[in-house]
């Protein structure tokens, strides 16, 4: 797992377009963390109450804070902002594309914090940014594996190179389902404690297969063959058939995997040569949608034959 | 995931070897195909890491994600009998710069 650590820059890199976000001032602030995901606005702040100021988050001034602002006397307005500055924030957003005060991009410059203006509304900005945020600092790590949607079911495929993973995400996706990474797969925990799988930077929407090469799997099958993020709900694990840990016949044997501490369901798929896997993958994650509503086929066909069994036991007597 | 199951050997052993990627256009496609070639060569298990981010070393998909330009480190980690042979190979293949200069 890596350390969740996120900058003002990792900030920016992803919601630089989305928050049409400028850099206005401080750019040798960029390398500043933020070590909380929500935003603040800091009005107590500007009045000089400095009691529970959070100066771990990005500091917000929309219409308020910058009509509050422009209505001190000059000294008072730069003392009050230095005083925010003072306290190693780790960055500044004027919204609404208000007019940027002197003062800000001098106190910006002289306590090297970055200075940011967008257009977007206050109440659009903190929430579009308190995602971001949140998605940067949510627990993560990148497994080896293939991830694909099957008709909603989030499906991680892993195990040794070689094994078949892109080759069973392929025929899947010829099957309709769609790709979501090609065997490097980025996964992090979301605010409801579920995992969400996504692809890794430049390859994303990309695939190597063995033979072909590297393919663009929406070029080749459409857009709707591709996802960019998916709740993982089942991991499969294919495997020789001699490496199978312990096989369970029945079904009834309920393994777990945890990632980044949270359970998933997970099952062994042995792989032998020429068994079509997609075909099984396929059901997996059929019957896994099965459970999830309740429904266990494995456990409700033994409740059966249980009592079956236990009618026969009382005709013997 | 691979070590499900995996029994320590006497004779598994884990190297960890830091190199510099030394061609100008970086890790891109052809050598990280290379590079995976080489590796699938080797039974040891071949991880390699750069900054915050591992990944196998049998993947030409999770080489390119590592995003290593010239002049990138990578600790590359073997793990297995063969595992000194799989090191030398894979930084001769650096050295020789994937022969693209």
């Amino acid at each position: 797992m890596n350390k969740t650590l996120a900058t003002v820059e990792d900030f920016l890199k992803v919601a630089q377009v989305r928050l049409e976000l400028d850099l206005v001032a401080g750019a040798s602030g960029l390398g500043r963390r933020i070590e909380e995901s929500a935003i603040n606005r800091p009005g107590l702040a500007l009045t000089g109450f400095f009691q529970y100021f959070a100066h771990r988050r990005i500091q917000t001034l929309g219409h308020a804070e910058t009509a509050y602002l422009a209505s001190l006397k000059d000294g008072e307005r730069h003392e009050r902002l230095k005083q925010i500055f003072m306290r190693h924030i780790p960055c500044i957003v004027v919204t609404r594309r208000h007019r940027i005060l002197p003062e800000l991009i001098e106190l910006a410059e002289e306590y090297k914090t970055c200075l940011l203006r967008t257009p977007a509304i206050t109440k659009n900005f903190i929430n579009g940014a308190t995602i971001i945020m949140g998605n940067l600092l949510a627990p993560h790590m990148v497994m080896q594996g293939t991830m694909v949607e099957i008709l909603g079911v989030g499906v991680l495929l892993i195990g040794k190179p070689g094994v078949g993973k892109s080759e069973t995400a392929l025929a899947l996706i010829k099957k309709g389902h769609c790709l979501v990474s090609d065997d490097v797969t980025s996964l992090r925990v979301d605010s409801s404690n579920d995992i969400i799988g996504s692809p890794v930077g430049v390859i994303r929407y990309h695939m190597e297969i063995r033979g072909l090469g590297i393919i663009h799997v929406p070029s080749l099958f459409g857009v709707a063959s591709v996802r960019n993020e998916k709740q993982l709900d089942l991991v499969i694990n294919l495997c020789s058939p001699e490496s199978i840990a312990a096989e369970d016949r029945s079904g009834q044997l309920a393994l777990k995997r945890s990632i980044l501490g949270v359970d998933i369901p997970s099952i062994e798929i042995p792989v032998a040569p020429g068994r079509v896997v997609a075909n099984i993958v396929e059901v997996a994650a059929l019957d896994q949608m099965l459970k999830r509503l309740g429904h266990d086929a494995a456990k409700e066909l033994d409740e059966k034959l249980i009592s079956v069994l236990s009618k026969d036991d009382k005709a013997d007597e | 995931m691979s070590n499900v199951g995996h029994k320590q050997d006497a004779n598994d052993r884990i190297l960890v070897r830091e190199v510099k990627i030394q061609n100008k256009l970086g890790l891109h496609a052809r050598p990280a195909a290379l590079f995976v070639k080489a590796a699938n060569r080797f039974a040891s298990d071949i991880t390699v890491e750069k900054g915050n981010s591992k990944v196998s070393g049998k993947s030409i998909m999770g080489l390119m994600t590592l995003e290593a330009g010239f002049g990138a480190s990578l600790k590359i980690i073997a793990e297995g009998t063969d595992a000194e042979a799989a090191l030398n190979e894979i930084q001769s293949l650096l050295d020789s710069k994937f022969l693209e200069g």
